[in-house]
């Protein structure tokens, strides 16, 4: 029972860390352009049908896969940015109405690639070798930890990108102060554009991790990552970057660890009622708004 | 002053008058139609859109919030309906009035969420409409019909469940004629403006916006309820489907939130639109109403009775 445990906690930390990757898109989004991206989980599928087709039409390996697709959905949020979003900030309400654009977007995106893809699910053909490592009585499957590796090391740069580098500390100052950051200088158009980017160029990364890791996917079960992503924010707070991570690990762990014990249904049951239950004691996520001043 | 005073008295005179024809002619046109067209499945959807874009304007258009769960009342509707009927044994009447409580019930237990603002709201709410879609899943499958769901032939009559659908959508208006005439309405608009000053004016918010969350939950409730017995069948795919989140939002707001007839001009001219034209491609249909919602925000974020309210603002106060 203890060796299950602990391959539950293993699993449990490797999703979490992919949950975070889920929710740091979303929620670099959401501090910077205060844009709630309900369509974050289909850009996550087209990533993993990009990385589909790069194999099959040009044999290219996901992990090179990875930098091409970042930059062009970088480039589709860029231009979205101007498209759809730099509108918004007149309406009466733009959380809300963003939360609504964002929304269409994703019905119209699931229904594009219902289209093109057709409802057959796809999986990416690619193995390792040795396909399982074995820690004591952990099974871990190799594909998982160079998931995990990738993660990692994409949080990593991501994490200096915001700390240590001009771009990054502008787009950290402008989540904790809006009015102040435009006085100062920074022409808070191209870096919105420049975050919409980013934020969809890490779903498209994500979309790739996620068709090596989970064995299927199919234009339809966007929703359910961009839901995953919410409870991840929600949990940790809305755009606070490492309340992202923090969220996605204590996500990733209850649902996995529930899951030694119960069945799949209820284990993602317990995902939804831990997010209720954060939610009743602490409105704002463990990371809430007040933590970050 | 005395002619100015009776003008006023006109101008707020005005509103309930023209909304009382609205809804006689809407009532006459939907009492008379199984007996002029043999389109009456066209008619109950219509009925049916109404009455779920109409629930929807008392929460978002009145309170503010933006259950993006809405779908969980209709499919706790559909399925207590089911369940009542066919594993209770049940009148298909009684079944769907504990259709209406179930939603009461789901409403009260969602309650508390009515403490979260702006997105946090809309986000959690989602998380308890897929919640609620779970549990029922995790039923035991000899009461819920399992992933085949349950089938309701033996209650078979489309003509009840049109006149069912039509009482129902009449009370739905009957409830916002209150919800928006009355004191209730004023207090929960001052709510959506400003909650610390409507708290300071004396307002109890709890309560108010409980009245609003729970006359928005009875009427999806009840729409779910009949829907499955119009249709003879339940399942958890399309009880749960987020395209009713979908609809009831985009149909409410093509009219315009926060008016009366802005759902019932939504539903109206959308569903009609969509039914004439889109029915017959599934995935371009999909595909529509995504880019028929981007549009929509951007062009019109009011709707069409705001827009028209907002250009013609002179008519604003004849406009219920």
């Amino acid at each position: 029972m203890n060796e299950l445990l602990l391959q539950g906690l293993v699993n449990g930390i490797i999703l979490g860390m992919i949950y975070a990757l889920i929710g740091l898109g979303l929620n670099v989004v959401f501090g910077v352009l205060r844009v709630v991206n309900f369509a974050h989980g289909e850009f996550i599928i087209l990533g993993a049908y990009a990385a589909y087709f790069l194999q099959r039409l040009l044999g290219l390996s996901p992990f090179l896969a990875m930098p091409l697709i970042f930059a062009g959905f970088g480039v589709l949020g860029y231009l979205m940015y101007f498209v759809l979003i730099r509108r918004l900030a007149k309406s009466d309400d733009p959380e809300h109405a963003s939360l609504l654009v964002m929304f269409g977007v994703s019905i119209a995106l699931g229904a594009l690639m219902l289209l093109f893809f057709e409802a057959d699910s796809r999986s990416l053909a690619y193995s390792f070798d040795p396909p399982f490592l074995m820690f004591g009585s952990v099974i871990i499957p190799t594909t998982k930890l160079v998931a995990l590796g990738v993660v990692l090391a994409i949080t990593a740069v991501l994490a200096f990108f915001l700390y240590r580098t001009l771009p990054g500390k502008a787009l950290r100052a402008i989540i904790m102060n809006r009015d102040a950051v435009q006085i100062v200088g920074v022409d808070l158009e191209q870096l919105s554009a420049m975050t919409l980017g980013l934020g969809l160029g890490l779903a498209g990364v994500t979309g790739v991790l996620v068709a090596m890791i989970f064995p299927a996917f199919s234009p339809f079960i966007g929703q359910d990552y961009t839901l995953i992503g919410f409870i991840v924010i929600v949990l940790g707070g809305l755009g606070h970057p490492v309340g992202a991570i923090v969220g996605g690990i204590i996500f990733g762990l209850t649902e996995q660890t529930a899951q030694v014990y119960m069945n799949g249904s209820i284990a993602s049951l317990m995902g939804f009622l831990l997010l209720i239950g954060v939610i009743l004691v602490r409105p704002t996520g463990i990371f809430g708004r007040e933590a970050m001043k | 002053m005395a002619d100015n005073t009776r003008k006023t008295q006109l101008g707020a005179m005005a509103k309930p008058v023209i909304w009382g024809a609205i809804v006689i002619v809407l009532a006459v046109t939907f009492a008379t139609v199984p007996f002029v067209t043999g389109n009456l499945s066209f008619m109950f959807y219509m009925m049916l859109w109404m009455t779920m874009a109409t629930a929807f304007n008392f929460v978002a258009g009145l309170a503010g919030y933006m259950p993006f769960g809405y779908v969980a009342f209709y499919g706790v509707g559909a399925y207590a309906t089911g369940i009542l009927y066919k594993s209770a044994g049940l009148p298909i009447i009684v079944a769907l009035i504990g259709a209406g409580a179930a939603g009461i019930v789901v409403a009260l237990i969602m309650a508390p969420t009515l403490r979260l603002r702006g997105v946090y709201f809309g986000i959690v709410s989602l998380a308890m409409a897929l919640a609620a879609k779970l549990i029922i899943s995790l039923l035991p499958p000899n009461i819920t019909g399992g992933s085949m769901g349950l089938i309701l032939s033996s209650a078979n009559n489309p003509m009840a469940a049109y006149y069912t659908m039509f009482i129902v959508l009449m009370l739905a208006l009957a409830t916002g004629t209150w919800l928006f005439f009355s004191r209730t309405g004023t207090a929960l608009r001052a709510i959506r403006d400003d909650q610390e000053a409507a708290e300071v004016v004396g307002v109890n918010v709890v309560r108010t916006r409980l009245k609003a969350w729970v006359a928005a939950a009875v009427f999806p409730a009840f729409a779910g309820g009949i829907e499955a017995w119009y249709t003879n069948a339940i399942d958890l795919e399309s009880s749960f489907n987020l395209l009713v989140t979908a609809k009831s939002i985009v149909y409410a707001m093509a009219g315009g939130l926060g008016y009366l007839v802005g759902p019932i001009v939504g539903s109206g001219l959308l569903y009609g639109v969509d039914h004439l034209i889109w029915q017959q491609f599934p995935t371009l249909n999909l595909l529509l109403l995504g880019i028929v919602i981007v549009v929509l925000i951007l062009a019109m974020p009011r709707g069409i009775v705001g827009a028209f309210a907002q250009r013609f603002s002179r008519l604003r106060k004849y406009i219920p």
